[in-house]
């Protein structure tokens, strides 16, 4: 029982870093991306790849999955950013759609559909993570990291530009910020610190594969972090519990047959989406004003 | 979150309620999301074994089949099959689908808990774990015994293939190349479509260049159903040879897979053998069809189970995994629906290999395993 | 040959995604709303076309005509009762934009409960090729697509040239605040974009049912599909709009004579990203560069 409630606690505590490094460039920045699963596979499969390979220090794998994370964000960034936001929700489904077929067709260094299998567990300063409370306790301090850094980046003089960005470009322009250096910077941050994530996965399932990175993992995201309350720092971390627990709260409701548990969750969460932009824009955490401070 | 976390443990508490001496296995399967169809299947077979081992009485208590959904996705997978093992505490698990099979396989080594596949077909099921175990026949087989029939017994020998770009593919064309070579036949053609694809007048035109006598597919779920159709529709007209995968009832309803041929399991249904008579014919009286080959497979799983729990309970000894993995080890053979198989070491079956066509909506035996 | 039978199924592909594009450019341009649900009214189209003409047996022509109704009825619906009301109080691109992508996941997953998570098709021998010449397999299906295009395409010309109706739309797409100064109403002017943007998904949705099958999943890929055209043919240009459509088609499609058919739906993704670091404005239109 505790190793199931561990488990699910892990896979929560991957869900919040990606809905957290979401909401970075989402609710702070007014910066719509579907790309967050590719910086997640990118996360994942860099540490699998290295961890395979050459090393199996963590701290090395997280510096490469980082690394390689932002700097496929940039190229994402620095072209689509020039321009209005539409644009870059448009590049950012076609980065998806890419990054998807790269992970799927990369055999040599992703394996492809099949995936890889068999990473071995991580080392830091020479403990070796095994057992499911190590990943516990891993997962707690990289979440608790970056709630910090988030925290202390939203409060900053960053975050000050980033949400004059949001709120009016031209206005921030005037006052002399530099518009395309903030934005870009941001979707790096939230692409780096996203990587962590899939590092995460990628050692506590010591195997990964294409399934998880796609389209629908990047909605459901979106999915969390609107359902949250975007622009809070908890939102997105509440909006990762509520759409975890669907499932299994759904399972214990009698009349809905098991085949469509799935397609019932999404459609709640579907319609969650809606009625909350129609009536509470701010999603569950925020209320009313959406994104208004930190 | 702390309410939530205690939430989630009272509804654990309240939910299973089973007797002391009721033995518990495992199913993690897609029941719901794009693969909920196959779930539908595998659980038919599965359900009717349960129903079958508890009417007779094989085991001191009473069988029970827990289900939690894995959606097909790895994640979920691993969600599914911890709560079994950490929760359910079931010493055997039936697991799905490739990717899920490859996710749960370590936690079923390091928590010694045996896990079965009766569906997926990829070659690299074979290598995972001591605990993980095939009751299916991996795919490599089945072009073994595809290949000569069409060259030698049908005289098609230029063969193109279209497989999907993953490790089953890529090892059944493999696979394809070094049959046809060994039995005069040529591959002159091989086009890889990604696992998401849906448009293929390109492929078909490609295919159509290469003037076959015979196209093989290999690949699985809605996409083999749609470039069957759209082969057809784009001016293909040679014969369409497949594997297992074609045994569902979408394949056998689409008009334009008259007369595809694919090879599986040697399921002879017909076989006059007691376990083969009792399940064909409950199912067909419960489903109104013949079982098809997942269903037969999962069936064989919990077969398999409940013979191996009955023996270690006459041995007295506890039906742990560690203990089912031993014994099956010293198990030379079992009564499997439709054929007697043996596990090899690495926990794969060999079984006898037939040919089969879809005729009519439904499919005949047209060659039967040697 | 392989060149000309790819360029055809291009040509074919690129008309149905032509009329999509159209339609959600149509609706983006006029009401500058990002009606990501777009593909969701394909999705439905599809599915009750199928419903009416293969399963209720219904017979062609009150089939086509429940398939437009449909189609009409969410797009408008949704706007009225979903996207006016986020407008009155806020309508930044982001909450309209969750919305609609809310609202493609319930219609997905109903039409799934309904139909099934698998595949359907409408059966018909339209979509059996005929050899023309040999090497060159053309269905009858490819000449409606192609011709159901066209004549979209004229009705389309015809509206905003020669009617009130057309020439208001217009207005509204150019200068939205000047509306309310000619005494136009710019909420029924909306609906009236979303009826006709929505109703050009008709043809593709009944061509796409006949030929590639219909799935609860694949609004997803017209959505990308429209929105990479409608920025690649310029923001506010529906001429622009289709062309993209067209052009995608045809990549799509020729790209396989030279790449294995896995990247050809990135080869759309790739060209987008061209036009984004190149030329923004796209074909016809004018880049609103921040």
């Amino acid at each position: 029982m505790l190793a199931y409630l561990q488990n699910l606690l892990v896979l929560f505590s991957i869900n919040a870093i990606l809905a957290l490094t979401l909401n970075f460039i989402m609710g702070y920045a007014g910066i719509f991306s579907l790309a967050q699963a590719v910086f997640f596979g990118i996360g994942a499969y860099t540490a699998a790849f290295v961890a395979l390979n050459y090393t199996d220090s963590l701290l090395v794998c997280m510096l490469a999955a980082m690394s390689l994370s932002a700097l496929v964000s940039m190229a994402l960034a620095l072209p689509a950013l020039r321009v209005r936001g539409e644009y870059f929700v448009a590049a950012s489904l076609g980065l998806q759609m890419i990054g998807v077929t790269i992970f799927s067709e990369w055999k040599s260094v992703t394996g492809g559909l099949g995936g890889m299998v068999g990473i071995p567990p991580p080392v830091l300063f020479g403990y070796t993570f095994t057992s499911i409370t190590d990943f516990l306790m891993l997962a707690g301090v990289i979440l608790a990291g970056i709630l910090v850094i988030t925290s202390l980046l939203v409060r900053g003089s960053f975050g000050r530009s980033l949400m004059a960005i949001r709120d009016s470009e031209s206005a921030a322009q005037a006052y002399g910020k530099s518009v395309n250096t903030v934005k870009t910077l941001s979707v790096a941050v939230s692409a780096g610190l996203a990587a962590l994530g899939g590092v995460l996965y990628a050692f506590y399932m010591s195997f990964v594969n294409v399934e998880v990175f796609t389209l629908d993992m990047s909605i459901l995201l979106m999915a969390m972090v609107i359902i949250g309350g975007t622009g809070t720092l908890i939102g997105p971390v509440v909006g990762a519990a509520i759409v975890m627990a669907l499932p299994a709260a759904l399972t214990y409701l009698p009349f809905i047959p098991p085949g469509e548990l799935g397609t019932i969750q999404q459609i709640i969460y579907g319609a969650a989406m809606v009625i909350l932009m129609m009536y509470r824009p701010g999603g569950v955490v925020g209320g009313r004003t959406k994104g208004k401070s930190a | 979150m702390k309410r939530l976390i205690v939430g989630l443990a009272v509804f654990q508490a309240m939910a299973g309620v089973a007797v002391a001496q009721d033995l518990k296995i495992g199913a993690a399967f897609p029941l719901s999301g794009a693969n909920a169809e196959y779930g539908e299947i595998f659980a038919s077979g599965a359900n009717l074994a349960v129903e079958h081992v508890n009417a007779d009485k094989m085991l001191n208590g009473n069988l029970v089949l827990v289900y939690e959904d894995s959606q097909g996705l790895p994640t979920q997978g691993v969600v599914a099959a911890n709560k079994l093992i950490n929760v359910e505490k079931t010493p055997y698990v039936l697991s799905a689908f490739t990717g899920v099979s490859k996710a749960i396989a370590p936690l079923g080594t390091r928590n010694q808990v045996v896990m079965v596949n009766g569906g997926g077909v990829g070659p690299d099921l074979a290598t995972l774990s001591p605990y993980f175990w095939n009751v299916i026949p991996l795919a490599n087989f089945e072009v073994k015994t595809m290949a000569p029939y069409l060259v030698k017994d049908k005289g098609l020998k230029r063969i193109a293939m279209i497989y999907v770009d993953d490790p089953l593919g890529d090892a059944a064309l493999q696979e394809m190349k070094a049959e046809l070579k060994a039995n005069g036949g040529e591959l002159v053609g091989s086009f890889s479509i990604p696992a998401a694809a849906q448009q293929f007048s390109g492929v078909a035109a490609r295919v159509r260049d290469t003037k076959p006598d015979a196209v093989y597919i290999a690949t699985y779920g809605n996409q083999q159903v749609q470039l069957v159709k759209q082969l057809r529709d784009n001016g293909v007209s040679q014969p369409l040879a497949s594997y297992s995968a074609f045994s569902t009832p979408s394949m056998f309803k689409l008009p334009e897979a008259e007369g595809a041929i694919f090879t599986s399991q040697h399921i002879n249904v017909d076989n006059p053998d007691p376990r083969t008579k009792r399940m064909v014919s409950d199912y067909r009286a419960k489903y109104g069809k013949d079982p098809n080959m997942y269903a037969i497979n999962y069936y064989n799983a919990v077969l398999t189970f409940a013979d191996l729990a009955a023996a270690l309970q006459k041995q007295g000894k506890p039906v742990t995994g560690a203990n089912l993995l031993e014994l099956r080890k010293n198990t030379p053979s079992f009564d499997f629906v439709g054929a007697k198989v043996s596990f090899a070491e690495d926990g794969t079956v060999k079984a006898p290999i037939q040919v089969n066509e879809i005729s009519g909506g439904a499919s005949k035996v047209i060659k039967s395993a040697q | 040959m392989l060149y000309l039978q790819l360029l055809v199924n291009g040509i074919q592909t690129g008309a149905l995604y032509a009329l999509i594009a159209a339609g959600f450019s149509l609706i983006f341009g006029m009401t500058r709303i990002f009606h990501a649900a777009h593909g969701a009214t394909f999705t439905i189209a599809g599915f009750v076309f199928y419903e009416f003409y293969a399963v209720l047996e219904w017979g062609l022509m009150p089939s086509i005509l429940a398939c437009a109704v449909a189609a009409g009825l969410f797009g408008v619906l949704l706007n009225r009762w979903v996207y006016v009301i986020i407008q009155r109080h806020e309508g930044s691109f982001f909450t309209v934009f969750a919305a609609s992508f809310g609202a493609v996941i319930v219609v997905q997953n109903l039409i799934s409960i309904v139909f099934g998570k698998g595949m359907v098709t409408v059966t018909t021998s339209l979509s059996r090729s005929v050899e023309l010449i040999p090497g060159l397999y053309v269905a009858p299906m490819a000449f409606i697509a192609v011709i159901a295009a066209i004549v979209c395409f004229a009705l389309l010309h015809y509206l905003f040239t020669h009617t009130n109706m057309g020439v208001a739309l217009r207005a509204l797409g150019e200068n939205p605040g000047l509306i309310d100064v000619f005494g136009l109403n710019p909420k029924s002017l909306g609906n009236y974009a979303f009826l006709i943007g929505s109703v050009l998904v008709v043809p593709a949705a009944i061509l796409t049912a006949a030929t590639s099958g219909l799935n609860p999943a694949m609004g997803h890929h017209v959505m990308m599909i429209s929105i990479a055209a409608t920025i690649v043919g310029g923001v506010g240009s529906l001429r622009g709009a289709a062309l993209a459509g067209l052009l995608f088609g045809l990549a799509e499609n020729l790209s396989l004579a030279f790449v294995d058919p896995q990247w050809s739906e990135a080869v759309t993704f790739i060209i987008l990203f061209l036009f984004i670091i190149f030329r923004p404005g796209g074909f016809y239109g004018r880049a609103i560069v921040s």
